[in-house]
């Protein structure tokens, strides 16, 4: 998109690790990266933000989280002791100083934008990331089914989906396509079948093309996506919304609830089977609803400025 | 396996090393490898930033990654235990260059400080790698003068050569390649007065800076040539490139002291071209043998004349010498699979 507008673009992908041991060599690796041949340089994933220029500009998408967010959480993989409450304070400590050097700190959604100040005291500017090419996602019918396309793993929790169809009192349909882990795929076939779904479930364990990703979208009834407390909005729900489609997902999903309104551009329901059910159920039998929603979902990525004329325009002001 | 390929990258400069390493990781893929090329930074101005870029290389930890392929400096200072090296340079200005005086290391001092510094952390990654090629005769002649290791060569294949299956000779000698200074155009057009009067010359190829392309256009202007030379100087479509040797009389590449046989070289020997170079052109001469694959003239106008006349005064010998070079590439056996089987072996 940039190259679209005239400039010389070139990407940096350099090693990351996360491991405690190697956090501040790595760190010290980036410090060291010379850039000074741009004129600008834009750093997305820590710890790209280490990297010294005179015109830096954070595009921040996360911390290295287990020292942040997911300190509490299962996550963290290491004790709670003086060690490493000594590395994440220094963590935290070069972090304010590397990003205190940034001309323009942006983040990619409210989330993040709320952990930086918590944890960092640091303002920033929320940027929406697009989708690529979003013009080819269109509507072309309502059908029966509604799609989830997106990887399948646990924490995307196609399975309350399943659950959910077991509860549906109407003949909607349910399309769950995306590659992922096998184990988890098979637990899927699995539930399935007890559920005595399979003549109302598609289920596509496979790496699904553009092309039919675009196909789905423009005919499906409605779209879901329902990851566990994700940091930002999530591409499906994204491309969902370009298509011009309601989408359905849940109360802990995190940041899909910055586009998500509940009976707007689509229903927010509690991460239960049964509330699942009766939000698929409503989509089915209120056609002009989902219509209406979906024209809401575009609507809704107007007011939020999700384009990229939007983010050229504010990465270079 | 999974490869990781690692090059430096200067930023927003793309050339026959960036090349290189698109065309190992899609042949190492194509051998049924999973590879990534990673490009780290470098900048080699100012040189008293050189040290702390060298660290930023060791200090990089390399996860997932079976085997690595490192091809530059500082690119090939990453750790890793399983590292092959298809060396393409080390940093000249502390060597060679430095030698001749064009290095921009400073003297004294401070210079043989970063000198040595750059000498012991090329000897200690040179000495922790699992095996060692290099892409010339010269690169490898000059590992073991200055760093006592010694190396494999191995030439890089051409990239697409069924693009180069040749054709009749045309009516003009083909020059091709970048333009620069170092790769010398200027002393073909320089030649042609000298020359007979069925001489044509066509130069195309990208200018390293718009100098390079203003200069051949006033030699040919000064010299009134505008009918027997043209100028094609822009970065070429593959294919234009590819009908440029396969429709020529003969290719001319002679460039100071080059370091390999050359693309130019190489890709017009698969088109089964008669070759021109000159004396002082270095690695080019593996392939272009005077009087059995060419003419390799001295650097001078008349003797290039010459070499340029002789290419059409006996179209049938300069036949033979084409077929020659073809025999003679053919004879080197270079090709992606191969290469692909020796740095894995």
């Amino acid at each position: 998109m940039l190259e679209a507008e005239g400039h010389q673009v070139e990407l940096v992908y350099l090693p990351q690790v996360d491991s405690p041991e190697l956090l501040f060599q790595h760190m010290a690796a980036y410090r060291w990266v010379d850039l000074s041949s741009a004129d600008r340089v834009i750093c997305f994933r820590p710890p790209a933000h280490f990297i010294t220029h005179p015109h830096k500009i954070l595009w921040f998408i996360h911390h290295v989280r287990v020292f942040y967010d997911l300190w509490d959480s299962e996550y963290r993989g290491f004790p709670d002791d003086l060690k490493h409450q000594g590395i994440r304070d220094s963590l935290v400590a070069a972090d304010n100083a590397a990003i205190g050097e940034a001309r323009h700190i942006f983040t990619n959604s409210n989330v993040v934008a709320a952990r930086l100040k918590h944890f960092n005291g640091v303002d920033s500017e929320v940027l929406y990331p697009p989708i690529f090419a979003p013009e080819r996602f269109h509507c072309r019918q309502f059908n029966d089914e509604v799609v989830y396309i997106c990887r399948m793993e646990h924490h995307k929790r196609q399975h309350l989906l399943i659950q959910a169809m077991r509860h549906t009192q109407t003949p909607v349909r349910l399309r769950l396509s995306g590659s992922g882990g096998e184990a988890y795929a098979k637990y899927l076939r699995k539930l399935i079948k007890e559920g005595g779904l399979g003549h109302r479930i598609v289920l596509e364990d496979r790496w699904i093309s553009e092309a039919e990703k675009v196909d789905r979208l423009a005919d499906c009834l409605g779209a879901a996506y329902l990851p566990l407390d994700e940091d930002s909005y999530g591409y499906p729900s994204l491309e969902a919304s370009h298509a011009g489609k309601p989408v359905l997902t849940t109360t802990d999903s995190g940041g899909v609830l910055e586009l998500v309104e509940d009976g707007i551009n689509g229903f927010v329901v509690e991460p239960d089977p049964i509330a699942i059910g009766g939000a698929l159920d409503r989509l089915y039998l209120d056609r002009a609803r989902a219509t209406e929603m979906g024209q809401a979902s575009l609507a809704r990525l107007q007011d939020l400025n999700i384009s990229w004329k939007h983010v050229l325009q504010r990465l270079l002001a | 396996m999974k490869i990781l390929i690692v090059n430096n990258m200067a930023p927003f400069v793309w050339g026959g090393a960036e090349e290189l390493a698109v065309h190992l990781q899609r042949n190492l893929i194509a051998a049924g490898h999973e590879s990534e090329v990673l490009r780290i930074p470098f900048q080699w101005e100012p040189a008293s930033r050189i040290p702390s870029q060298m660290m930023m290389v060791r200090a990089f930890e390399l996860v997932n990654v079976d085997r690595v392929i490192a091809l530059k400096f500082p690119a090939y200072l990453i750790r890793h235990h399983h590292k092959t090296l298809w060396l393409l340079h080390q940093f000249r200005q502390a060597y060679d260059l430095y030698d001749v005086g064009k290095s921009n290391l400073p003297r004294g001092p401070e210079g043989d400080e970063l000198r040595r510094l750059i000498r012991n952390a090329d000897n200690e990654s040179f000495q922790e790698s699992k095996k060692i090629f290099c892409n010339s005769e010269v690169t490898k002649a000059r590992l073991e003068k200055y760093n006592g290791f010694n190396a494999q060569i191995l030439l890089p294949p051409i990239n697409d050569p069924e693009l180069f299956s040749g054709g009749e000779p045309g009516d003009y000698i083909f020059a091709g390649g970048r333009v620069n200074s170092m790769k010398r155009q200027h002393l073909l057009i320089e030649a042609l007065p000298y020359a007979d009067r069925a001489v044509k010359l066509l130069i195309a190829g990208p200018p390293d800076d718009q100098a390079d392309a203003t200069r051949l256009q006033e030699v040919v202007e000064r010299l009134d040539l505008a009918d027997r030379v043209k100028l094609d100087l822009r970065f070429l479509p593959r294919e234009t490139y590819a009908r440029y040797v396969n429709g020529a009389a003969a290719v001319a590449y002679l460039p100071f002291d080059e370091d390999s046989l050359g693309y130019v070289a190489m890709e017009a020997a698969t088109a089964g071209k008669a070759l021109i170079s000159t004396t002082d052109s270095g690695g080019v001469l593996g392939l272009v043998r005077n009087f059995e694959t060419g003419f390799v003239a001295s650097p001078d106008a008349p003797a290039l004349a010459q070499s340029m006349s002789s290419i059409f005064r006996d179209v049938e010998r300069t036949r033979g010498y084409g077929e020659a070079a073809r025999q003679l590439w053919r004879h080197f056996a270079i090709s992606w699979p191969r290469t692909i089987e020796t740095l894995l072996q």
